[in-house]
């Protein structure tokens, strides 16, 4: 951009707005990155879960203790992202602070799960229904949308569940809500 | 009658950092040069004359040893952006 073109279009003018605005949207396939892990790792311990349950372990919940490790590397990675990111943009404030938000829910939910007699797992699958579809609507990424959508339908299931096959039906609303628009993420193009 | 576009505005360069700080929270010197495909010197005045009006808050720090500038939009610099794109519309629409 050579300095004094100062003579320019009222046409060129909004055609340079539109075009930086354009240039300045964020890399939207990063998110993939946080759909992928957690999605891999409720998944996993659900399934974990109704196995451990099904042979009789006593505390099957224990599984749960691999989303710790997750936390650590979610932020982690979110840190290192925001700190190599040479432009921070309003979407992804707002991202950063909804998934924060639903963290600090989820975190309150396990500690006083024992008052919900412990039928976490459908409760939070229909909480994660917000930052998700939420996401999807920022970034407007559609699948994203319809796997808030899966994440409520699969929350109602899981009501209507006995207990002991919950994990199975959070699972599958995580395959549906997470993994499938995180890999459509993942592979879309620029 | 149509209203005279901010001159300070209608600078391809200065309207183009406008347009990109607008649209994020805030953003590295770095960033913008690359964005607007400009030279380090002719940036910096620009950012000078746009810092100088009070529409962009430039703040000068550290990233490890290496000096990091990072501007940001203000409330002044939004309305002024908003005046003038609806004074463009005005002429466009004419």
């Amino acid at each position: 951009m050579k300095p004094g073109t100062e003579n320019l279009s009222a046409q060129e003018s909004l055609d340079l707005i539109t075009d930086m605005i354009r240039e300045a949207k964020g890399n939207i396939q990063q998110n993939a990155f946080h759909f992928l892990l957690w999605g891999w790792v409720v998944v996993s311990a659900n399934l974990g879960m109704y196995t451990l349950a099904k042979i009789g372990y006593p505390r099957p919940y224990i599984v749960w203790l691999i989303t710790i490790p997750a936390w650590i590397i979610s932020f982690y990675v979110g840190y290192k992202r925001g700190k190599a990111s040479r432009r921070r943009t309003h979407f992804d404030q707002i991202s950063m602070w909804l998934w924060i938000c639903f963290g600090v829910c989820i975190f309150t939910l396990i500690g006083f799960g024992y008052k919900l007699n412990h039928q976490l797992n459908p409760l939070i699958v229909t909480i994660s229904v917000i930052p998700t579809f939420t996401s999807g609507l920022i970034i407007r990424f559609r699948p994203l949308m319809f796997g808030g959508v899966a994440l409520w339908i699969f929350g109602i299931i899981g009501f209507l569940t006995p207990h002991a096959l919950q994990p199975l039906v959070g699972a599958t609303g995580i395959v549906c809500g997470y993994l499938i628009p995180g890999y459509m993420l993942q592979n879309r193009k620029a | 009658m149509f209203k005279d576009l901010d001159p300070l505005l209608h600078s391809q360069l200065r309207l183009a950092v406008m347009s990109l700080l607008i649209s994020v929270e805030s953003a590295e010197f770095t960033f913008l040069k690359e964005k607007t495909n400009s030279t380090a010197g002719n940036l910096s005045v620009q950012l000078d004359k746009l810092s100088e009006a009070g529409y962009i808050n430039v703040e000068k720090s550290f990233k490890g040893k290496k000096p990091l500038t990072t501007c940001k939009v203000t409330k002044k610099g939004i309305k002024a952006f908003e005046e003038y794109v609806n004074t463009l519309k005005q002429y466009i629409n004419k």
